[in-house]
């Protein structure tokens, strides 16, 4: 054992757990909250198991707001963007990785330049684009940011990655013909598999949790997604909030399951030394 | 396995990067089934070399040709040379047989060509227990031979190898050696295989191409670089340890020699004999068999390990004449005689 670790060994526990249940403590006042009996006033101190546990306050959630075409809508909305993020912002970051030198420079640089522009200053001039073009009320304003890797942060992740790996792989692919598309197709991309796996998780949580640009672009009830959904269920009085919470859960599963279901391979995405070949 | 040979040619090929000139008008050639060894020091432009003639590189100036075609311009794919690299460059997500396959597959070659030729290169560098198993799990001499495997797969016209030992331990370095010069004898490809080991250079090539600062000093047979170094830089580079360089003024006691030239003498060639200019013994290397005598007077000699005198001993030292090499001190050149 190193000294570094030796010294933080100890407390690599106790802190794991704390940032664990600093994590879970809200989600799981979410959950308990969920099961309270609607219509009840709201507990005087945080309650960890209500009594009676109901599950009444879901069937409240589901009347009162069409939650299941909500969540139908984002699981749309969802399944077309990140398949065309990853897409988009795979290619660009193989793009930077074959530019040469300065011109390369310039195009990362653009990337952050692009990423320090915070998103409310583009809510106008996307609108009025949206607006001209006639796509107001349509889910394309929500799925079009896509079509340019949802956020340059995605593009400069996968060029990271791509630069990461031994230059001599893709020269090695070159030698044997390949096309630059098919080297990422068939050589990059396998070798990112975790990158690729993260973005997408993250391009889904941004696209599910997405709630400005629906309120903006949406009209249509049966165009709302699951935020837009949510939103409704705000307008409750106090007493109701188990309803609202029970909403926030159906929300939250969702993305529990995607994290769940991904975490395994970029957690633990260990073939041992040697990978790549170094 | 019947091979293309190929001979391959640098014409007055230059490449700078920004203010470093890596190839300053290479000229060489590697015979038609020849294994030429390029040998240098570090940063000498060996790999460039090879990038170039590969197609990794554009040349600034020059042709390169291989067999009779001008390739100089012509895309990597399209020069139908292979490389292996330094760090063989296997494709980690790949098995070992989809790894050798892959220039196959890449040219859409018949399922049956493919797997043919894929069980005949697996024989060949003798991989195929290991067909199913990914490039993370095998040794560094297994992936050297996987490497070799997928160069050989798709029969090129010449074969580049970058360094292709040196991530490789001292004993199983030893025996790939043998087993390229097997395979070299087996297949009868031209090689060009870069090295900054001089013991491989010299045990491997059919030739040796000795290349510092990016221009060749000296080209020829193993045998006759060693023995006629075409100059100092050559003469120090090759033999282990260095030869022995003395100006006129420190060999006056062993003998006259022309002004503004330098002596060389190999270790070996240094003897400790009982007539002689008195020296005394600094230190003593012994290197198994042989033992290394550094002298206060500069020299180094290399006698039999069990024949080897004590550190502080008094000894005679002599030269053994048929060693001597003469060299023009300005300009590093041999000079013929002495």
């Amino acid at each position: 054992m190193r000294a570094g670790e030796r010294r933080w060994g100890g407390w690599r526990q106790p802190a794991g757990i704390a940032v664990t249940v600093a994590f879970l403590l809200p989600l799981w006042f979410m959950l308990s909250g969920s099961l309270r009996e609607p219509g009840q006033p709201p507990p005087r101190a945080p309650e960890l198991i209500p009594r009676p546990l109901s599950v009444t306050s879901y069937d409240r959630a589901f009347d009162l707001v069409d939650l299941g075409l909500h969540t139908v809508n984002s699981l749309l909305v969802a399944a077309v963007t990140v398949p065309i993020a990853v897409l988009v912002a795979s290619l660009a970051g193989f793009a930077f990785l074959l530019v040469a030198g300065r011109a390369r420079a310039i195009l990362v640089g653009l990337s952050f330049a692009a990423l320090m522009i915070p998103i409310t200053a583009l809510l106008v001039p996307r609108f009025t684009m949206f607006r001209w073009l006639g796509l107001i009320d349509t889910w394309v304003p929500l799925i079009a940011p896509a079509l340019l890797g949802l956020s340059p942060f995605y593009v400069l992740l996968f060029y990271w990655s791509f630069r990461r790996l031994p230059p001599e792989l893709l020269e090695a692919a070159r030698l044997e013909g390949m096309s630059p598309f098919s080297m990422w197709r068939r050589v990059a991309m396998p070798l990112v598999r975790p990158v690729t796996i993260a973005i997408a998780l993250l391009a889904f949580i941004a696209s599910w949790g997405n709630f400005i640009e629906p309120l903006i672009y949406l009209f249509d009830p049966d165009l709302y997604t699951l935020p837009l959904g949510l939103r409704s269920l705000e307008t409750l009085d106090r007493t109701n909030y188990p309803v609202l919470l029970a909403g926030a859960v159906v929300a939250t599963v969702p993305v529990v399951l995607a994290f769940a279901i991904a975490q395994r391979y970029f957690l633990h995405e260990d073939r041992g030394a040697g990978w790549l070949g170094r | 396995m019947a091979r293309p040979v190929s001979r391959l040619a640098l014409e007055g090929v230059r490449k700078r990067f920004g203010e470093t000139t890596a190839l300053d008008g290479v000229d060489l050639e590697a015979r038609d089934g020849e294994l030429l060894v390029v040998v240098g020091p570090s940063g000498c432009g060996k790999s460039t070399l090879l990038r170039c003639v590969a197609g990794l590189e554009a040349v600034d100036a020059g042709t390169i040709r291989i067999g009779e075609r001008d390739v100089t311009a012509v895309r990597p794919a399209e020069r139908n040379v292979s490389m292996v690299f330094q760090s063989y460059a296997l494709f980690p997500h790949l098995t070992v047989r989809e790894n050798i396959a892959f220039g196959l597959v890449v040219r859409e070659e018949p399922k049956t060509v493919v797997r043919e030729r894929v069980a005949e290169a697996s024989k060949l560098v003798g991989v195929e227990e290991l067909l199913e198993r990914r490039p993370y799990e095998l040794s560094g001499g297994e992936r050297q031979r996987v490497a070799l495997g997928r160069a050989l797969v798709r029969r090129p016209d010449a074969f580049l190898l970058d360094e292709p030992l040196s991530n490789l331990d001292a004993g199983t370095r030893v025996q790939m050696r043998t087993e390229l010069r097997r395979l070299h004898r087996e297949i009868g490809s031209t090689m060009v295989h870069v090295t900054h080991d001089q013991v491989e250079a010299l045990t491997l090539g059919d030739r040796i191409a000795v290349l510092d600062a990016g221009r060749v000093r000296q080209v020829g047979t193993p045998d006759e670089v060693y023995s006629e170094p075409a100059d100092l830089f050559v003469a120090r580079f090759l033999g282990t340890p260095a030869m022995n360089v003395l100006a006129s003024e420190a060999a006056r006691p062993f003998l006259e020699i022309p002004a503004g030239t330098l002596v060389g003498i190999r270790p070996e060639h240094v003897r400790l004999a009982g007539e002689g200019v008195p020296a005394r013994v600094d230190l003593v290397e012994v290197a198994g068999s042989d033992a290394y005598v550094f002298l206060d007077s500069d020299l180094v000699a290399r006698v039999a390990s069990d024949a080897r005198p004590s550190e502080g001993a008094e000894v005679r030292v002599a030269f053994d004449r048929k060693g001597l090499h003469l060299f023009h001190e300005a300009s590093g050149r041999r000079v013929p005689g002495p």
